[in-house]
């Protein structure tokens, strides 16, 4: 008896240590920079494109190095699987077997990595390959830190828009909306003949997160959330109240799938809601272009696209209603490795901005982040999402990327409890805001 | 005294350690290397303000264990594992037992018991990603099991997992479904330690079956369903994976638990220091808890 006692009191410590162990074990090694995993001429390259046409898009500049650079360098390439991959790159690095190249949105992780020296400052060799007269300003711009660019923006204009089905407007005899109001009239008709407004699946947090800073951007533009990331304004401001407002509103009125928030975006329940017509609007990004031409081009051709219409009774509305949500360059790849290497990388790199690699990228639906690009286009959609986002008065990164990320996850925790109605949108600015003054007082 | 006895004893007790000291020297290297040292080093680390990544850190004393100290979004995580582990403890071990009387009444009819045995043990193979998805879809709002009975009866769809009231509750019911298999068998081997001859004595005094059960098995069953209880709650004081993959903590953070959090700091937060302080925090419970419990047990056997 007592043995058997002494023997489990021993399991039970061991598997009490366990999880520890595992949340902690392998780091310490971090100070070899770059790479330490593969052998000194592969360079390796890590990217979410783990569907079409993401995966051929990215794949075809490391076949073509891999075939016509005589640099001696080869470059393997591994997808993975967006969500998981924001993990498994911080694991990387933190194990210190950072990919040479991997791709970011930049925002706040791009921050952290330059400060942890796990991406290299490229401005030379940017200039250098003419990247800058390529690429869109705003693209280069979202990749420079401090002066440096850090990251070449390679696929997508991506920012957030309502696509919706064309045919489901036509039958109820409803038109793209000029304002917020007309956009609750049409779900109102919607609902009526049983058919789901918005198409959302909210289970990973970031697809309802659209809706909030679609929501607060019209209400009130950016100043307030640019001053509640620096620390002289705040979360609690009143755009951020409305938008929480109005998206408990929204549920209250049957707008979105009923158990929307373990609908999940990564297995494509919101699509089917769309494919199925189910459902009749998708606020999303612009990379579903390319997704959904992908999927069935039929259906593609029957979605209509909008940006998210102006706030009502709102002074500056019309200029508010033209800041567009989103990034202009999607992927963006940074380069851990350094010296020959960084070179040999970057000239695989620097394939996504030849005209061969443009032209690919436009015929699979994407809109790629170079100047000029408009007249490429000739799918409607992609020409008038690209129009918009050309003409935006101003740009912001989607709020869980720009954040740092500690904010970005009570931002998003709050919000899907928006969705949940479990929280009042008092409680979740509040959430966010304490959170924003914790990495505040951090950071000093 | 006797000289030569005693150098013969010496001896005896020398090459005993030896051969101890032998036998130990690989697990305990194997314990050193792979438990001890990183359970040091949280602590250590918990010390610093750290990002994961970067090759510079902070020292920041205890500043980690007072946030800790006062973090209700922590704490609450803890009372969601308690949750767990008490609901994880009343229904996979009674339910285990109760299998495995069933299978150890029936090891006469071997065809039915061989059955039964593969098709409940079942669930346990199941690697718990899979699982989780197969749950996900089940459980889905729209066209889910629970949604379809329930449209038949005339209801509503019901949406078990983005309710942060439900959430919790529905995925210890999937855990406990994965693991009572587990308590089954760790049952069965215990009733097989029970010789045959015990159960003809008292079925030749004359005991029915619930007798049996009650008088005699279970005393004897104790040991095992003693360190069964141990096994359970430890195991869902440190539970992960199935949270993981079906809710990530959500919906809001209702069935966040202790290691899906420090996960979130540590991998996704860039805040490695609070990370491990968070992992260190839950080795001080879990310990706590398993030793608490252990008492209290102990006490329980010894009456």
């Amino acid at each position: 008896m007592k043995r058997k006692q002494a023997a489990a009191l021993g399991l039970a410590a061991v598997m009490a240590v366990s999880m520890c162990a595992c949340g902690n074990s392998e780091k310490k090694e971090s100070k070899s920079e770059g790479s330490g995993a593969s052998d000194e001429k592969t360079i390796t390259y890590w990217n979410i494109g783990t569907e079409d046409p993401d995966q051929s898009i990215l794949k075809s500049a490391v076949d073509y190095f891999n075939e016509n650079s005589d640099s001696g360098y080869q470059v393997e390439m591994t997808s993975i699987q967006n969500d998981k991959y924001k993990e498994k790159l911080v694991i990387a690095m933190s194990s210190g077997e950072c990919p040479d190249m991997y791709t970011s949105w930049t925002g706040g992780p791009l921050q952290e990595y330059i400060e942890s020296g796990y991406a290299q400052p490229v401005t030379d060799l940017y200039k250098e390959k003419g990247l800058d007269k390529i690429y869109m300003e705003s693209a280069t711009a979202q990749a420079s830190f401090n002066d440096e660019i850090y990251a070449v923006p390679i696929l997508n204009v991506a920012i957030s828009g309502i696509f919706y089905n064309k045919d489901m407007f036509d039958k109820y005899g409803l038109k793209e909306p000029e304002t917020i109001s007309d956009l609750e009239n049409i779900c109102e008709t919607l609902k009526k003949n049983d058919i789901v407004p918005f198409a959302l699946a909210n289970s990973t947090k970031w697809q309802g997160s659209m809706y909030y800073q679609g929501l607060a951007t019209r209400y009130a533009g950016l100043d307030d959330f640019r001053a509640a990331f620096d620390g002289s304004g705040s979360f609690d401001a009143e755009c951020f109240k409305y938008a929480g407002e109005k998206i408990q509103d929204w549920v209250k009125k049957g707008y979105f799938p009923e158990g929307v928030n373990s609908l999940s975006t990564d297995d494509g329940q919101d699509k089917q809601l769309l494919y199925q017509e189910q459902a009749c609007m998708f606020y999303s990004g612009s990379w579903y272009t390319g997704t959904i031409k992908s999927d069935s081009e039929e259906f593609y051709n029957k979605l209509g696209w909008f940006p998210f219409p102006e706030a009502d009774g709102v002074d500056k509305g019309a200029e508010y209603a033209s800041i567009c949500n989103g990034t202009i360059g999607d992927q963006f790849i940074s380069f851990s490795c350094k010296d020959d290497k960084l070179k040999a990388a970057f000239d695989c790199v620097s394939y996504y901005s030849t005209e061969e690699s443009i032209n690919n990228m436009v015929d699979n639906g994407k809109i790629p982040p170079v100047a000029g690009v408009q007249e490429k286009l000739s799918d409607p959609l992609s020409l008038e999402i690209c129009q918009f986002a050309e003409s935006a008065t101003d740009v912001q990164l989607w709020y869980d990327q720009y954040l740092p990320s500690s904010v970005a996850n009570a931002h998003l925790d709050s919000c899907q409890e928006l969705f949940g109605l479990t929280m009042t949108p008092e409680d979740a600015c509040a959430a966010t805001q304490a959170a924003m003054q914790e990495y505040i007082a951090d950071k000093e | 005294m006797n000289k030569n006895k005693n150098s013969l004893e010496a001896n005896n007790r020398k090459s005993v350690a030896v051969t101890a000291v032998i036998f130990l020297l690989p697990v305990i290297l194997f314990l050193a290397v792979y438990v001890l040292y990183p359970i040091i080093d949280t602590f250590v680390i918990s010390t610093y303000k750290w990002n994961g990544i970067s090759a510079n850190r902070d020292f920041v004393g205890l500043k980690n264990w007072k946030r800790l100290l006062a973090d209700t979004k922590f704490w609450a995580a803890f009372w969601h594992n308690i949750v767990i582990m008490v609901v994880s403890v009343v229904i996979q071990i009674p339910l285990g037992l109760a299998l495995a009387t069933f299978l150890n009444f029936f090891t006469k009819k071997v065809r039915i018991s061989r059955v039964f045995k593969t098709v409940w043990f079942f669930p346990y193979l199941m690697s718990s990603v899979a699982i989780g998805f197969l749950f996900t879809y089940a459980l889905a709002t729209n066209g889910g099991i629970i949604s379809t009975i329930s449209g038949w009866f005339g209801g509503q769809n019901v949406d078990l997992l983005g309710n942060p009231k439900t959430a919790l509750l529905t995925i210890i019911l999937i855990v406990s479904w994965q693991f009572t298999p587990f308590y089954m068998v760790y049952c069965m081997a215990g009733y097989s330690g029970i010789s045959d001859d015990i159960y003809e004595a008292s079925v030749i005094d004359g005991a029915t079956r619930g007798q049996y059960f009650w008088k005699v098995a279970l005393p004897l069953l104790k040991p095992s369903l003693i360190s069964a209880a141990i096994l359970s709650m430890v195991g869902s004081l440190k539970y992960f994976d199935l949270i993981y993959v079906m809710t990530n903590g959500g919906p809001g953070s209702s069935t966040e638990l202790m290691a899906t959090y420090m996960y979130k700091f540590s991998f996704s937060q860039f805040n490695m220091g609070y990370g491990s302080t968070v992992a260190g925090g839950m080795f001080i419970l879990i310990t706590a808890v398993a030793l608490l419990t252990m008492k209290g047990l102990n006490r329980g056997g010894e009456e």
